[in-house]
């Protein structure tokens, strides 16, 4: 659907943005993800034909989207939604029939059935000054798929919702992008909106493309530090292979060794990836199939959206997420000693 | 004009006419003018903006002067033979209100997000079509700016005294005509002539600015 070659784009406050190779594939839920001020909102303006690109080659479905003359019909052939829903002051219905109006059309069916898709009919005839900012942002989704469009860009458009409506709303355009097999180009800095939706996922940062790939994968296995900083891997230990038996390597990080399955070889000097969830923490010592067991001592224990964060010292500093239930019954505090374990298979080692 | 006098009411007349077709013409060039240069990003903007912005105070008098120069015999738009006629009283009113609908549509358009009409145009518009859409979100602005416009000319003197010449059943004009009347030391007339005018330009505001504000309430 998307080719984007040798992008180098280079705007007066300095920034660049520089990707060699980009490929969406139709139907596709692309996420991007990325820190603030990364070149995530400019990519998508340039996919979106709002920026010049040259030097660089963009295609579009095929037709070479920086010619002039097949930007009016590429655009009609897309959507782009931007984290405030700009809808015009008139009617939900006048808002949403807009882009047909654009392209010489007034299929009031179509019209209708989209505010049925995106449960607004009841606001058919309110004006947008009257409504939520969650009714707000589903007229303004009613009124980007009214065309039926081959691509969406979405740029982190859920990003002023509250939990329950982005969770509704997010639900819907799943629905419906599957059912149209619409290719979806998604910016977010929301890692778990990037989960829901995406089919493969990228992560930019300071203008360079660093990973792509599938969520689980990208999530489970970072190719780089700013990666897995920015994918929620919290735990990450310098250290160096130092035995290999098949694929399990012995790390020295430290005083320890861990043992973790990788590709890596004796004597790499590597950073030990452990997510937070990867780790179970129990106040005795438990015999189970984990191959990496550490006593420690809490040192914090911090809220971490509807969870808690536990830092534990186990010669090295090894972050666990636990639910409020399980911080309730083990009675755990700070100073407490614990055993934290966890497999070999969940820690993932990146060559530094 | 109250007691039929068809010298005034043809005074009157030719005032409305010079001065409210001077205000289309301003708008069809001005409203437009100000939005591209709201949103289009190019080399000198921030010079053309200053340009035009000195142009919303440029004084009656120097424009008169130059259209009468450019409309005279030899100059550049002299085989148009517009001097004194109101054809070249309507040419002068609009080098007026032109730059200030223009000015004041431009921050009009600058008060609403540029990402609106980025917004418009990835929805499938096309440039006009995006323009039209920002302008209809910032009318009521733009009824003032044509207002402003509109005030600017119906009371100028200077301009359409230059080039209309103040001739008798042909350019003379309101404003000329208190001019003349006053300086003949008929201030009977010149205040009767000046109410005239006074009463015209409130009505015409008032009835701008009702429907500005009608829409304002219906939003």
């Amino acid at each position: 659907m998307i080719k984007l070659r040798n992008l180098d784009l280079r705007l007066p406050s300095g920034f660049a943005l520089a990707i060699d190779s980009l490929d969406i594939k139709e139907g596709e839920v692309f996420a991007i993800i990325g820190p603030n001020g990364a070149g995530k909102t400019t990519l998508l303006n340039v996919l979106a034909l709002l920026r010049e690109t040259n030097p660089g080659a963009l295609e579009i479905g095929g037709a070479n989207a920086l010619a002039a003359a097949n930007r009016t019909g590429l655009r009609r052939s897309m959507s782009y939604l931007f984290s405030r829903p700009y809808l015009v002051n008139d009617t939900v219905y006048n808002n949403v029939l807009l882009p047909l109006k654009f392209r010489g059309e007034r299929d009031a069916g179509r019209v209708a059935e989209m505010l049925e898709i995106f449960r607004i009919t009841h606001l058919r005839d309110r004006g947008t000054g009257q409504l939520s900012q969650g009714e707000r942002h589903r007229v303004s989704l009613a009124r980007a798929f009214v065309t039926r469009p081959k691509l969406v860009l979405l740029d982190e458009p859920f990003s002023s919702l509250d939990a329950r409506v982005k969770e509704t709303i997010i639900s819907d355009l799943g629905r419906i992008t599957r059912a149209a097999k619409t290719t979806v180009v998604l910016v977010t800095q929301d890692q778990e909106e990037a989960l829901a939706l995406a089919d493969t996922l990228a992560v930019i940062k300071d203008g360079c493309l660093l990973q792509r790939g599938e969520p689980q994968e990208l999530f489970s296995r970072p190719a780089s530090k700013d990666v897995a900083d920015f994918v929620g891997v919290e735990t990450i230990l310098r250290g160096e292979i130092a035995a290999k038996s098949d694929n399990l390597c012995s790390v020295r990080v430290g005083g320890s060794t861990l043992e973790v399955i990788s590709g890596c070889e004796a004597g790499d000097k590597v950073l030990v990836c452990v997510r937070p969830e990867a780790v179970t923490v129990s106040k005795a010592a438990e015999a189970n199939s984990m191959r990496n067991h550490f006593r420690g001592k809490i040192v914090s224990i911090e809220p971490w959206r509807l969870e808690y964060r536990l830092s534990i010292d186990c010669g090295f500093s090894l972050i666990v997420g636990v639910t409020k239930r399980s911080l309730d019954e083990m009675g755990l505090k700070p100073g407490d000693e614990v055993f934290a374990s966890f497999k070999a298979t969940a820690a993932h080692l990146i060559r530094r | 004009m109250a007691s039929g006098d068809a010298e005034v009411s043809a005074i009157v007349q030719l005032s409305l006419c010079v001065s409210t077709f001077a205000t289309v013409v301003s708008v069809l060039i001005g409203v437009p003018l100000g939005g591209l240069l709201a949103i289009k990003r190019f080399p000198l903007k921030k010079v053309v903006i200053s340009v035009v912005n000195t142009g919303m105070g440029l004084p009656p008098v120097v424009v008169g002067l130059i259209a009468m120069l450019f409309l005279s015999r030899n100059g550049p738009l002299g085989f148009l033979g517009w001097l004194y006629t109101p054809a070249g009283m309507v040419l002068a009113q609009v080098i007026i209100a032109t730059p200030v609908i223009t000015g004041l549509s431009l921050s009009a358009m600058q008060s609403l997000d540029r990402k609106f009409y980025l917004q418009m145009l990835t929805l499938g518009a096309g440039q006009w079509q995006a323009l039209w859409v920002c302008l209809k979100e910032v009318k009521l602005s733009i009824l003032a700016a044509i207002i402003a416009g509109f005030g600017s000319i119906i009371s100028e003197v200077g301009a359409v005294m230059i080039v209309g010449g103040n001739i008798r059943h042909q350019t003379r004009v309101l404003t000329t005509a208190v001019v003349m009347e006053t300086h003949m030391g008929n201030f009977d007339m010149a205040i009767a002539l000046g109410l005239i005018l006074l009463s015209l330009t409130f009505l015409i505001n008032i009835a701008l600015t009702f429907i500005q504000q009608q829409k304002a309430q219906t939003e």
